[in-house]
Parts: structure tokens; C-alpha cells; sequence
């Protein structure tokens, strides 16, 4: 037993990216101590700071929303439509008297759980995937990975509305949207970052010791392959709130009266004119959050480098 | 570095940010309140490559001497130009200046001359004879005779066609030329609305024999100068046109934009004089705006949200009475319309039709209770789950939101899904859904969709309603040539819609219009693509 831990551990230094292997024994600091210790590296840089703060207070609104929101989602003030900002409303409302703040504020818990958990299973799946094809290379390969070159080849919107368009719009298209956009893209990552380590002692080693394929995949080669695919995750995560905004905004994704942001930025867009407020606060909410979770993806990643 | 490039990009975005409240907020200066027609030089920013402006600025001075000033208008583009295919506001209205119809409606809805002068018709209503216009002629100098209406209306009723107007008029039996400028209509069945059918908006007169209809040769008050698509149709007056001192303007030249907050934005700016079928928000946002004249015109107009009546749930007539007894019409009114239109009696006879229009038999008021307990007696005390389907166009969308939260409280739990028109009209998937919103177009005469979307078999029936006694009234209503009686069952129709119709109609929609102040004259009709510039004439 103590030569397979050495040999993991080993493994783990060679390839030289991981700054842990989760399943290690020899490491002193716990999961919480280690959290706390990343934060930390983080908020060393400003920008990664902007972005890790945008990033949980979004998350905190998401999670407490219904609690602060002062109106119901739908809630219709019809003697209120079309008010400007005011003490009442803080970002107005809309020509059919719903307030804007409420319905950004719920709106949070939308946008970020269906983009969260789209790109957690397609991260799930791609992982899966790429660790698949790198190491077993060959036929199987070589059919997946054209596959995914010809759906990789198509602009992600195109893919995105083309598939929208069979399946019909709703919140579990986006949902399947975005696994099947982005499922390719994290597959070839985790799989170039295979390719790399599969010729690897350690891994021989493994295949030696009569290991069986799932324990060479995500006991072996996973944790060479986790700095990267934190990076490409959170990268994802930040596309995939954008790709959820923009097809609510082209109307094709999560259906009125659903708070979407994107939706609302279309709906307030034929009344700009008389209330330019209702569209500009769920527009500069897009703004924010994701410039908040690339500027956290850049954090990560730059982390990630410097614990090397 | 991160952080250096990501302060790159907010500094380039502040700067930027600048340069374009500083484009924005100097508009309001620019435009001078007397913007004529014409110099082109004054505006060379605004439309960079125009070949033909020069042409149109300075035509050659009219033999009056009276004719002056361009009317340029903002519209879409043209897609069809031939007038047997032409659909759109701005292709009907370049076409009903390029072209002339045989008999006009007016403002008021009536029918007026126009290459016909005068017109008698028979006892028995089936025989129409029509004395036309002496000395007109084409644009290509040939003169217009009986035989040019008879090739015109041959042509658009010609049931191999495959144009919108063959159904419309399947009636007719037979067009002879009683004599050079004389011609006999004779149909098959009485219709007290043909003279509306013949101003149907395809039946403009061609010349006899063309053969390619998309050549623009009318007789129209104005000619074609040029015609670049997707740019601008350029217009000069027709200085051989019959009606004496018409047209009163220069030229004409239609603009084309893809997007009417362009449009309105260029009417601002002094590059066009004339927007139509504005939205109530661009609307609203002219009305500060000195110089310019803001313009409405009652319409038939609506959008009807329909229940299937022939299958589950639609088929128990208390759902839909329930979904009338939910409904807060004058909240639909304000939040939708903004308080532009009228509210509508759940029939698609309008107020503007104001002999037929009836306000006789009461809307019930909202009573939720009432609601639920006609859903708890058809079957669903539980409430009831529905889709909702309807276009991503116009108001729809919002007025499929405001009827879910108002359906909500009375139990009813619906599903909104909003389509682009392609899918929604696609595959006759609208007649298909149990519970849709549809758009209607604004006609001259109600009886059109009494015959197409509520008879048994009609057409377009859409909430498969199929009623013996609606039938006979429309029936009617739509033959009979005593007046008082088609009033008498007009009413009783919309009575019996308001009782059990598978319709509800919230709203009737406005009109809306803006045109520059230097020009006078301008009446805008229902259907904006119909409105007239001959009598429009521009004061410096």
C-alpha cells in the first residue's frame, strides 16, 4: 500500500500542476483550512478580489432573494407601470408595473442556478469524456473527437439556436443547451491535458498493478487534470450565464413572465424611450456578474500558477 | 497585468461611453424647426451613399409651377412590388401612389371615386356597371380603357393564380367592357360589400398585357424615378395625372429602414418627414417635439386570445366563460395598450364601424368566485394547467403575461410560450393550439371575419367554433341588401359572442403616426399603407 501512495504522490510532483491530490493522506491541511488559503490568494489581487466579492454577493442574492425582494416577481402595480426610480422602486418599473429591482434580485437565483448546473454536468460529462478518449486513444478517439470538431466548428450561438429550435423553448432546452455546447469544449481540454500524462511512470504503474479503467481514469489522471479543468469550469460558468442571458434576449430561451435578465433586457427594449430604466438595470446586471466570474476564472487560474 | 489591461478596457469604455452621450445629447440642437424637404447637402452625414438624391432635389421644374417639396417617408422595405402579391403597409402604400384602384375608401370607412367616376348597380344588387375617368393615362403614355380593368381583375381572380384574391372574388360570374370606358361587373350571389372588395388593396389597375408587373407602370400620381431595394424608391409627380391639381407635392421618396426606432430617429434628425404605424412608445416620445405633427386614426385592429371549442377543455363553454369572468379589462387596457385604442366586447366588431357597433349587451364584471365555481362545476376544481401559445410580435407577448397573473387567481395556471410568427403561424400550428393569441388586421368591413374565422367552416376558424344560429346571422348579415337588417344582426352577433364566443378581444389598437409640420393636408387611414398623399402639399 505504501508504494502505490508513493507512487501517486510522485506522480502528482512530476506533472507538477497540482498543488494537492484530494484523496492523499500526507497532506496536513484540511479541506476548510485549504478553502480559506486559496480566498486568501485570491484576494491578494484586486481584480481577483472584485471578482470573488461580485461573485458571492450574486450567489448570496440568489440564495436569500425571495427574502429581500420588497415586490412578487409578477406582482402587477398597475397604477405603477412605467415609474421612474424612486424610494418606492428602487429601479422602477416596467410598462406593466412590475418592479425591475425585485425582479433582478429573483431573477439571480434563475440565471445562476440553470448556467450553474448546465455547466456542472456538462463538466461531468466533458471530464468523463476527455479522460476517456486521451487515454484510450485509437478508434474510439478518433469518432468522438470528430464529432466534436464538427459541432466545435459551428458559432456556439448558431449551435445554440439551431438546437433550440427543435427542441422548443424552454428551461430545460437551455439546461440541455448548454451541456451539449460546452460538453466538446471541456472534453478537449481535459483531453489535451490527458495526452500529456498517460505516457507517465505512474500510470504504467497503475496499468501494471492490474488497476481497472475507472481508477486509472479518475484516480490517476484526474488529479493532473484538476487546475485546468478549474479553469476551463469557471471560464464555462461565465459563458454560460452569458449564453443564457442572450438567447432570453433573443427569445428563445427561458419564457416570459420568467425574471431572466436577458428576457427582460428584450421585453423593456420597445419601451426605452419612456422607461430606459427598465432595461438598463437587468443589462448592467449581465454586465456585472459576468465580468465578476471571468475576473474570478483569471483569479483561479493565476492561483493555480503561483501554488505551482 | 491582469488587472492593467482590465483598467485598459474600462478607460476605452468610459471614453467611448463619452463620445456617445456627446453624439446623443447634441441631436436636440440640430434640427432647425423649418427642415425643407430637400438640400441635400444640409444632411451629408446622415446618408452617406445616395445616388439617387440628386435626382430627386432638383427635378425639373413642374409645367404648373405650383407642384413643390419632397415628402420622404421611413418604412420597411419592400419585399413584394407586384401589386397582385403585396401585403405590407409600405407596399401597399408605394403602390397606391404608383398605381390607382377603381373605387377608394375614405378616412370615414365609405367608398369614393377614383378611376371609376360613377357607378350604378342593379335591383337585385348583382349587377355593377362603372363609368371610368376620361383621357387618363399610363406612365408609358398609353391610354387606360375599359379592357385594362378587365385584364386587371381577370388576372386577380383567376383561381390558378394562387393570389390571396381569387377567394375574395370567386363571386364574380363575369367583366365585360359595355363600351370604351364603361365596364359591367355581374356576380353570383348579392354582396352588399363588393365595392369594398374591389378596393381590396391588390386591385390596382395595370395595363393591359404586362408582362412583368413589376415594372411600375401605372396610372398613378406619381412615376418611378428609381427603385434601388433595400435602400429607396425615388417618386416624381406625374404631371398627366386625371385628378386636376393632384398630386400637390414635388416628389415622394420612400426610405427604407429595418428598424422603426431608426425611423424615428431620422425623423428627429430632419432626414425624414414622415414615420407611420409607430409604436405607442416612439410615440409618446415624439410628443415634445416641436415642428412635428403627431397623427391617429381608430383601427379594427386586435389581437383575440381564443379557446378551442371542439375538444376538451374548450368544449365545456363554462372554462371560457370563467376565463372572461378573470379578466380585469381595463387593467389589460392600461398595462398593454398605455391607454392608446380601445377596450374591446369580445367580438371583432369595433367601434370603428360605428353603425354596426354595438355597446347594448353588458361585459360581466370580474368576479373571481365566480370564476372558480364555473371551473369547479366543468370539471376542474382544482384549477386548470394550459400553454398559452403565442407570436413574439407586437403586444402580444405582454399580453399573454398579464393574463397569466390574472388567470392565476382564478385557479387557472398558464404556461407562456411565445414563438417567432414563423412557428406560430407555421404548419397552421395556430388553428392546431387549444389556447393561442392571434393578430387581426384592421378591414374596411367586419363582415370578412365573421366569414373566415368564426362561421362553421370557415377558413381560419381557429377556436373550431361551430354555432347554427351564429351561422345564420352571419349568413345574414353578409347577403342581405336591407341595411337595417344586417345592423339588426350585427348586434344580435355580438350579443351572442359576448354570451358563449370562443373570443376574447381586449383591445382594439390606434393607428399612430408622425409627420414634419411643413406639410399639410396628410389623413391617416386604418390601415396606414392606404393613406393618400395626393392631397398633401408642403408650406414653407
Amino acid at each position: 500500500m505504501s508504494f502505490e501512495a508513493d507512487v501517486r504522490r510522485s506522480g502528482g510532483s512530476v506533472d507538477g500542476q497540482t498543488p494537492s491530490t484530494p484523496t492523499q493522506t500526507g497532506f496536513q491541511i484540511t479541506g476548510w483550512a485549504r478553502i480559506g488559503f486559496f480566498v486568501r490568494a485570491l484576494c491578494s489581487k484586486p481584480a481577483s478580489a472584485l471578482g470573488f466579492v461580485i461573485f458571492v454577493l450574486f450567489l448570496i442574492l440568489a440564495i436569500i432573494g425571495p427574502f429581500i425582494a420588497p415586490y412578487g416577481v409578477n406582482e402587477q402595480i398597475v397604477s405603477d407601470a412605467g415609474q421612474p426610480p424612486s424610494a418606492k422602486h428602487w429601479f422602477g418599473t416596467d410598462n406593466l408595473g412590475r418592479d425591475v429591482f425585485s425582479r433582478i434580485v429573483l431573477g439571480a437565483r434563475e440565471i445562476l442556478s440553470l448556467a450553474g448546473f448546465g455547466t456542472i454536468i456538462a463538466v461531468l460529462f466533458g471530464t468523463t469524456i476527455g479522460l476517456a478518449t486521451g487515454y484510450i486513444g485509437g478508434w474510439f478517439d478518433e469518432i468522438l473527437m470528430r464529432i466534436f470538431d464538427g459541432l466545435l466548428a459551428m458559432p456556439l450561438l448558431l449551435l445554440a439556436l439551431l438546437l433550440l429550435g427543435t427542441l422548443g423553448p424552454s428551461k430545460n432546452s437551455v439546461l440541455l443547451v448548454i451541456i451539449i455546447v460546452y460538453t466538446p469544449i471541456v472534453s478537449r481540454v481535459v483531453r489535451s491535458v490527458v495526452l500529456s500524462v498517460r505516457q507517465r511512470g505512474f500510470i504504467e504503474a497503475a496499468r501494471l498493478r492490474g488497476e481497472n479503467l475507472p481508477y486509472i481514469l479518475f484516480r490517476e489522471i484526474l488529479p493532473s487534470v484538476l487546475p485546468a479543468l478549474a479553469v476551463e469550469a469557471a471560464l464555462r460558468f461565465s459563458y454560460a450565464i452569458f449564453l443564457v442571458a442572450s438567447l432570453g434576449f433573443l427569445g428563445v430561451g427561458v419564457q416570459p413572465p420568467s425574471p431572466d435578465w436577458g428576457l427582460m433586457v428584450r421585453e423593456a427594449r420597445n419601451n426605452v424611450n419612456q422607461m430606459p430604466w427598465a432595461m438598463y438595470y437587468p443589462a448592467a446586471a449581465i454586465a456585472v456578474i459576468v465580468i465578476g466570474v471571468n475576473l474570478l476564472a483569471d483569479g483561479i487560474k493565476r492561483v493555480l500558477l503561483e501554488t505551482k | 497585468m491582469q488587472t492593467k489591461n482590465i483598467l485598459k478596457a474600462i478607460f476605452t469604455l468610459v471614453i467611448l461611453s463619452t463620445f456617445l452621450l456627446q453624439a446623443c445629447g447634441g441631436q436636440p440642437a440640430t434640427p432647425e424647426p423649418t427642415q425643407p424637404p430637400a438640400p441635400a447637402p444640409t444632411q451629408p452625414a446622415a446618408e452617406p451613399a445616395q445616388p439617387g438624391q440628386p435626382v430627386s432635389t432638383e427635378p425639373p421644374a413642374p409645367a404648373g409651377g405650383e407642384r413643390k417639396g419632397v415628402l420622404r417617408v421611413a418604412t420597411q422595405p419592400l419585399v413584394q412590388v407586384d401589386p397582385a402579391t403585396i401585403s405590407s403597409d409600405p407596399e401597399v402604400f408605394a403602390a397606391n401612389h404608383i398605381y390607382d384602384y377603381l373605387v377608394d375608401v375614405t378616412p370615414q370607412n365609405t367608398i369614393a371615386p377614383r378611376l371609376a367616376k360613377s357607378w350604378t348597380v342593379s335591383e337585385d344588387g348583382l349587377v355593377y356597371t362603372f363609368q371610368l375617368e376620361e383621357g387618363v393615362t399610363f406612365h408609358d403614355g398609353s391610354p387606360f380603357t375599359a379592357k385594362d380593368v378587365i385584364w386587371t381583375f381577370d388576372r386577380l381572380r383567376n383561381p390558378d393564380s394562387g393570389y390571396p384574391t381569387a377567394d375574395l372574388y370567386a363571386n364574380i360570374d363575369s367583366i365585360e367592357a359595355s363600351g370604351d370606358l364603361e365596364v359591367t361587373f355581374k356576380l353570383k350571389q348579392s354582396n352588399p360589400f363588393f365595392l369594398f372588395d374591389l378596393s381590396d388593396n391588390h386591385a390596382l389597375i395595370l395595363k393591359e398585357n404586362t408582362a412583368d408587373p413589376t415594372q411600375f407602370n401605372g396610372t398613378g400620381p406619381f412615376k418611378v424615378v428609381e427603385y434601388s431595394p433595400e435602400d429607396r424608391l425615388v417618386l416624381q409627380a406625374n404631371e398627366a395625372y386625371f385628378v386636376e391639381g393632384q398630386p400637390m407635392l414635388e416628389g415622394v421618396e420612400i426610405l427604407f429602414f429595418a428598424d422603426q426606432t431608426a425611423m424615428v430617429d431620422a425623423l428627429r434628425g430632419g432626414q425624414v418627414d414622415l414615420v407611420m404605424a409607430l409604436s405607442t412608445d416612439l410615440y409618446s416620445s415624439l410628443k415634445s417635439e416641436s415642428g412635428i405633427t403627431l397623427l391617429d386614426a381608430p383601427t379594427n385592429q386586435f389581437d383575440v386570445v381564443r379557446l378551442r371549442s371542439d375538444r376538451a377543455p374548450g368544449n365545456d363553454p363554462r372554462v371560457m366563460q370563467a376565463l372572461k369572468l378573470g379578466l380585469d379589462r381595463e387593467a389589460i387596457y392600461q398595462l398593454v395598450m398605455a391607454g392608446f385604442g380601445r377596450i374591446g366586447r369580445d367580438s371583432p366588431i369595433g367601434p370603428m364601424y360605428s353603425a354596426y357597433y354595438s355597446e347594448e349587451t353588458p361585459l360581466p364584471a370580474r368576479d373571481v368566485e365566480a370564476a372558480k365555481k364555473l371551473l369547479a362545476e366543468a370539471g376542474y376544481p382544482n384549477g386548470l394547467k394550459i400553454d398559452l401559445h403565442t407570436p413574439d410580435t407586437g403586444d402580444r407577448p405582454e399580453l399573454a403575461v398579464v393574463l397569466k397573473n390574472q388567470w392565476a387567481e382564478i385557479g387557472v395556471d398558464v404556461n407562456v410560450m411565445v414563438e417567432p410568427e414563423s412557428v406560430y403561424y407555421g404548419d397552421d400550428g395556430w388553428l392546431a393550439v387549444d389556447l393561442g393569441i392571434t393578430g387581426w388586421g384592421s378591414r374596411p368591413y367586419p363582415q370578412f371575419y365573421l366569414d373566415v374565422m368564426l362561421k362553421c367552416n370557415a377558413k381560419w376558424n381557429e377556436s373550431h367554433f361551430c354555432d347554427a344560429e351564429f351561422d345564420q346571422l352571419a349568413t345574414t348579415a353578409g347577403t342581405t341588401l336591407d341595411e337595417a337588417e344586417r345592423v339588426a344582426a350585427y348586434k344580435a352577433i355580438q350579443k351572442l359572442l359576448i354570451e358563449r364566443g370562443p373570443i376574447i378581444v381586449p383591445y382594439f389598437y390606434t393607428q399612430l403616426a408622425a409627420i414634419r409640420s411643413t406639410f399639410q393636408g396628410f389623413v391617416l387611414k386604418s390601415f396606414s399603407g392606404r393613406s393618400d398623399l395626393r392631397p398633401v402639399s408642403f408650406v414653407e
